[in-house]
């Protein structure tokens, strides 16, 4: 084998072996990247009843991003968890002493992870070694729990459900006879159509009184001018006072009158003689008829006077004034 | 002439410790033993045999790596398009980059890797090597003054040991490719989401671990080829035997060290 041949295959072996860290180094790096390990970082700790399976290196989280991972897990006192966290100094500053760390999960069968949230900007910011606060959030256990409470409460509503339907099958109770008995069906029909009736009816008197309040409002309304016009009410006002006082006068009339009629009752006066008083009437029925017969001579005695020679130019002259105005 | 040494001095005991068969697996166990010890003798001993190794290199890793590319893309696309619907049943595609990654990157690409290198390179080696010594060609060397065993199986193991990890980089980038095709055509991953994805996945432990698992199964097709071929018998059919058989022998035991290697990652996983 010649010298350029071991040349070139040591140049290929070479580059060939190159490519290969080059691509073991980068994966080194991303994956580096990706946990933070080059990453200047601070470690705070939070001490958990239950850490529900969490494992070192899960990742940490605040409000929603990656800021760190789960760097131990120790068993801490009687029966609790200490885990140390280990977060990036950048974030540093948005996580205050009184931010919390509670237990979470990436998804619904994801990895576990702890969230951090929380905290007010008041408070100084974390510092290395401190302990977070935290919150037992609800375990799978606690979620299943739960969901047997309400698989309970279902069957119970379901079983009341069931005996319901049954009953209401069978006609038992009044909704169940609603649905069963047709002779009761029919006098609910005929209560429904007759408030049908009743509602249509109630419908234009609704609209009736609508168009009358209608009427009420309107400004030129005799009622609306009553309940607003004051000029009208006082003018209503002083008419009503005119006729109280009209009232009294006419109460005062009436017992004039009534004493008037008690004295026309009465032969001890004019009137009541000339009503009451049979004798006098007599006497006035004479006297009339006398009149009477006196003034049938007047007046023969009158035309006669007028054919007289004194007074018979007087009347011709009359009559031609009349005749004048009458042809005007 | 060659002299099968442990072999003949068992015929001239005429007796065994045990039995005939148990003595042989003893003597065999002992025989690999000595192989092993002197290669670690060897390896560190100068000459360096430089070139040899480069030129064996070559031969391992760079002539693998289009079966290997190949391999590794069309195991990243089944292996993907075969999880889905176990996935796809709890509706989590969206997990499909993790599993694939974990998958990959802990398992397969090692695996993958040596079960092709144990197919190509061991059966090559041990064919190579068997047909050398059935040609006297080893002891050719001997003679004029070559060590053989350094020249022939140092620089194999170690072209081996160190070929088979970087093989195992390229696979676990290329079957990764190949599952990002077939996760972006199905559920229209974008890449930066597919790498963020697979990365949340894996750990450090998984990268070391694998690399760590591919040096171990590239020194045993190393080691275990050039063994059988170094101490193939007689005859073209003792270079077969010596082929096949190197094959057999490092797939079993890259199982075996997968399974082993596994046990101690995991205890280190906690």
């Amino acid at each position: 084998m010649g010298t350029a041949e071991n040349n070139k295959r040591s140049v290929v072996v070479g580059v060939f072996v190159l490519l290969a860290i080059i691509i073991l180094v980068a994966g080194i790096f991303i994956l580096g990247g990706k946990q933070k390990r080059f990453e200047k970082t601070l470690e705070v700790k939070a001490v958990f009843d239950n850490i529900a399976g969490l494992k070192a290196g899960n990742n940490v989280w605040f409000s929603g991003v990656k800021i760190g991972t789960v760097k131990s897990l120790q068993l801490y006192g009687t029966s609790q968890v200490e885990v140390t966290l280990k977060i990036e100094e950048d974030v540093q500053k948005y996580i205050h002493k009184d931010s919390k760390a509670r237990l979470g999960s990436e998804s619904l069968i994801g990895n576990k992870i702890i969230e951090v949230y929380g905290g007010t900007p008041q408070a100084p910011v974390v510092e290395e070694g401190d302990r977070l606060q935290i919150e037992q959030a609800l375990s799978t256990d606690d979620i299943m729990e739960t969901l047997q409470e309400n698989n309970k409460n279902l069957l119970a509503i379901t079983t009341d459900f069931k005996k319901l339907s049954n009953d209401l099958t069978n006609g038992k109770g009044t909704v169940g006879a609603l649905l069963s008995d047709s002779t009761l069906a029919n006098r609910f029909q005929s209560i429904v159509s007759n408030l049908q009736q009743v509602s249509a009816t109630t419908s234009q008197a609704s609209a009736s009184l609508s168009q009358f309040t209608h009427k009420l409002n309107n400004k030129d309304g005799l009622v609306n001018q009553l309940l607003t016009d004051t000029v009208v009410f006082n003018q209503l006002k002083g008419s009503v006072n005119q006729l109280q006082t009209t009232a009294s006068s006419a109460s005062a009339i009436s017992g004039n009158l009534e004493k008037a009629s008690n004295n026309l009752n009465r032969n001890n006066n004019a009137l009541g003689m000339l009503l009451n008083d049979e004798q006098f009437a007599t006497q006035l029925k004479g006297t009339i008829q006398n009149v009477e017969t006196s003034t049938k001579k007047l007046d023969e005695s009158m035309d006669a006077l007028r054919y007289s020679f004194f007074l018979k130019g007087a009347f011709k002259k009359k009559a031609k004034a009349d005749a004048k105005q009458q042809a005007q | 002439m060659h002299t099968d040494a442990p072999k003949e001095g068992l015929e001239k005991a005429n007796k065994y410790v045990l039995s005939r068969k148990l003595d042989q697996i003893f003597v065999n166990l002992a025989e690999v033993y000595r192989f092993v010890v002197r290669f670690f003798q060897e390896v560190f001993l100068p000459p360096y045999e430089w070139q040899e190794v480069i030129n064996q290199c070559f031969q391992v890793g760079v002539r693998s790596l289009p079966l290997i590319s190949l391999t590794g893309f069309i195991i990243g696309i089944v292996f993907t398009n075969q999880s889905r619907p176990s996935l796809a049943d709890l509706g989590a595609t969206a997990l499909l980059p993790a599993l694939i990654a974990v998958a990959i990157v802990r398992a397969l690409a090692p695996l993958v890797t040596a079960l092709i290198a144990a197919g190509r390179v061991g059966s090559n080696i041990g064919a190579e090597l068997g047909s050398m010594k059935v040609t006297e060609q080893i002891d050719a060397m001997e003679v004029s003054a070559v060590n053989p065993f350094k020249f022939l199986v140092v620089s194999r193991v170690l072209a081996t040991t160190f070929m088979i990890p970087t093989l195992t980089m390229y696979t676990m980038i290329v079957a990764l490719m190949g599952g990002y095709v077939n996760i972006h055509a199905n559920e229209l991953t974008s890449f930066k989401s597919y790498i963020n994805q697979v990365f949340d996945a894996i750990t450090f432990l998984d990268i070391f671990s694998s690399v760590i698992k591919a040096f171990v199964f590239g020194f045993t097709i190393g080691i275990v080829g050039c063994y059988k071929g170094y101490n193939s018998s007689k005859g073209t059919e003792g270079v077969g035997k010596a082929a096949n058989s190197s094959v057999v022998t490092s797939m079993f035991l890259v199982f075996i060290e997968e399974l082993l290697i596994l046990q101690i990652v995991n205890a280190l996983r906690g």
